[in-house]
């Protein structure tokens, strides 16, 4: 049987199940008679020492091989002496005749919901932290030894519901083949770890506590998001193989992180890195990009019930700026549209959400949202290189509509004497086919374009991307596609502005290296794709991928171009 | 009772590490003592490290400290001045 996940971690592993159960009691109100409470008090006391010395332990252990986890145990401590806590347990067992157990069980329930509103996801995520430090507790009470990842006797697949922060923090990095939980998605924290420890990990994986039974050999492809059982003798060896080209290679790629994107023939290739956050883990990336080329914004609106305030966006832009220095930071404009939902703004219920009001023509119709999120970034421009960017641009009157609305706010802003930077570039996303094909207009009035080319593919060949029942109808490598492409980075080229891409084909070694032969020399990517096109970009000459481009946009069909890629560019795979 | 303004201007704000040396700090005097935005009503027990990690305060809020008992005047300004030291960070 095959399941299918979230492959969050890259990598491939067979091996045993080891279904992990963390110690999960069922608890429900206990009392302690009246005149116990002395005797409980001391209970708590003890008990609390108890985990503090357990804590001690991990941490001790922990500094020398991993100081920052060890943060997280010094964290953990704060948390069990918490002084607004500890007076609560206190009062439940002294006034309320709670036991302790019950007493820890309705506090930590309490600030758990407390810290669950917050608007910073950083802060949410505490949460796991809460949980972490209550079940220690109430495992400890029930005099439960440790049971955790640090002492698994042979390699396995840990396969779990979720995984606290003190499991991922302490499991033996040597025993632990892959990941695989029921709930969790990408920024999750067992999905960080397994990625910073390089573990391959699919989470989300539906009932995977049902359906995989403890000890039976199973396949981890972390590169699908597939965990199949009982495989066969066929199965093994080809994934054995796979996991083995998949570890070459990344060992190879690795090499070319942090070079500079140079062709052979000494031409200059901007790669920059696409995030979706402000978070420190995708910040880190600007240790090896030229920028970025996209940053997403809508993570600010969804998964909140109030709208981002100005201030609240100002920081978080100043911090990704400041992370950038002086390489251009490109923010696009809030992207949303009827198919998501969210809670801090009421979007209609469209049939046809990809064409509908989404995105540009949202903030059209919402202007105190757009200019909130334009004065914020106007004032956050002062400390680095920002450039903003348009979605969802179909004509010139959403171009010099969206322009006017810009010099509204610059205007404001130099009223309420609040300083910005003067030399913000505006540009658009290049994603609706009818902006492409007057792009030699557009690029007179704008500063810059980036295509986003999952949605010009998708709006272009008539395919619903999300759709399952088309996706072979969705194609990359439509020649339809590169000589669309090509015709906007010409007529910006004309005008001697940048057209870069942000969306997957530049990403992709094979699609990337015709974007650059058609005249393209920004592309901005997740950073997990810089490795293979740095690599790409340092092994080739933009001669041949000039050549290589006049070939693809004469060809007749995806498949022919895919093929004749794949062989040409084998070697700098 | 006795109050001081500030405003955070470390990096990382009153997150993680800061969070930590702030309760730290502040679980040292015997005195009440509470941190709130400065324009809002919500107040935190500055000696509860969950209370103030849900305030969520970062770079650049501005709050106001507030304690009352004996050594109320040390406590506040020993709170406005290790906030005012960023913490020791940049």
């Amino acid at each position: 049987m095959t399941y299918s996940g979230n492959p969050v971690s890259p990598g491939i592993a067979t091996g045993p199940v080891f279904l992990y159960t963390p110690f999960k009691p069922q608890l429900s109100e206990t009392h302690i008679p009246a005149d116990a409470v002395e005797e409980n008090i001391r209970q708590y006391d003890e008990l609390r020492e108890k985990a503090k010395l357990e804590l001690d332990a991990i941490r001790a252990k922990l500094e020398t091989e991993d100081p920052e986890k060890a943060k997280i145990f010094a964290a953990h401590n704060d948390i069990l002496f918490d002084d607004a806590m500890d007076e609560e347990i206190r009062d439940g067992i002294t006034y309320d005749n709670f036991t302790p157990e019950w007493a820890i069980q309705t506090t930590y329930e309490k600030f758990i919901k407390i810290l669950s509103k917050a608007k910073d996801e950083i802060i949410r995520e505490r949460v796991a932290d809460l949980r972490d430090v209550r079940s220690r507790l109430i495992r400890i009470w029930h005099n439960v030894p440790e049971k955790n990842l640090s002492t698994l006797d042979k390699p396995v697949v840990v396969v779990a519901y979720d995984l606290f922060p003190s499991d991922t923090a302490t499991l033996d990095r040597s025993k632990v083949l892959a990941i695989v939980t029921e709930i969790g998605g990408p920024t999750s924290h067992s999905a960080i770890i397994a990625r910073s420890y390089e573990i391959p990990a699919v989470l989300g994986l539906r009932d995977a506590m049902t359906v995989l039974k403890d000890d039976e050999t199973v396949i981890v492809d972390a590169l699908t998001g597939k965990v199949m059982t009982e495989p066969d003798e066929i199965s093994l060896t080809d994934y054995a193989q796979k996991r083995e080209d998949y570890l070459v290679k990344g060992a190879d790629l690795k090499k070319y992180t942090d070079v500079t994107a140079i062709t052979k023939d000494g031409v200059r290739i901007n790669v920059e890195q696409n995030i979706g956050s402000a978070s420190a883990t995708e910040l880190e990336g600007a240790t090896c990009t030229d920028g970025v080329g996209l940053f997403r914004t809508e993570f600010l609106y969804m998964g909140h019930d109030q709208l981002p305030t100005e201030d609240e966006q100002f920081e978080i832009y100043k911090r990704v700026l400041k992370a950038f220095g002086s390489r251009p930071m490109i923010l696009r404009t809030m992207d949303i549209g009827g198919d998501k939902k969210l809670d801090c703004m009421d979007l209609l219920k469209e049939d046809n959400p990809f064409l509908g009001l989404r995105a540009l023509r949202l903030s059209f119709a919402h202007l105190p949202i757009f200019k909130t999120q334009l004065r914020a970034a106007f004032r956050a421009s002062v400390v680095g290189n920002l450039w903003i960017m348009f979605p969802m641009v179909g004509s010139m009157d959403d171009v010099r509509r969206a322009k006017a609305i810009v010099n509204e706010v610059k205007s404001e802003l130099r009223a309420e004497k609040i300083p910005f930077s003067e030399n913000v570039k505006i540009g658009i996303m290049v994603e609706i086919p009818s902006i492409a094909l007057i792009s030699d207009i557009v690029a007179k009035e704008v500063d810059f374009c980036s295509i986003g080319t999952n949605d010009l593919t998708q709006y272009s060949t008539a395919v619903d991307r999300l759709n399952p029942n088309v996706a072979s109808y969705y194609q990359t490598f439509h020649p339809a596609m590169f000589r669309l492409i090509g015709q906007v980075v010409r007529a910006f080229s004309a005008e001697g502005k940048s057209a870069g891409v942000c969306g997957e084909m530049g990403g992709n070694p094979l699609s990337a290296a015709v974007l650059m032969g058609l005249g393209m020399r920004t592309l901005s990517m997740g950073i997990a794709s810089v490795p293979s096109i740095k690599k790409l970009v340092t092994g080739t000459t933009i001669l041949q991928l000039e050549k290589l481009a006049n070939a693809v946009v004469n060809m007749s069909t995806a498949s022919e171009v895919e093929d004749y890629l794949r062989r040409e560019l084998a070697s700098v795979l | 009772m006795y109050s001081r303004n500030t405003t955070v201007s470390n990096r990382t704000g009153l997150h993680a590490r800061p969070a930590s040396d702030f309760i730290a700090c502040a679980s040292k005097f015997k005195s009440k003592i509470t941190i709130k935005r400065a324009n809002e009503d919500d107040e935190a027990n500055a000696k509860s490290i969950v209370m103030l990690l849900s305030l969520g305060l970062g770079q650049g809020t501005e709050v106001t400290i507030t304690a009352k008992g004996e050594d109320e005047v040390e406590a506040v300004d020993a709170l406005v001045e290790l906030i005012d030291s960023k913490f020791g960070e940049d």
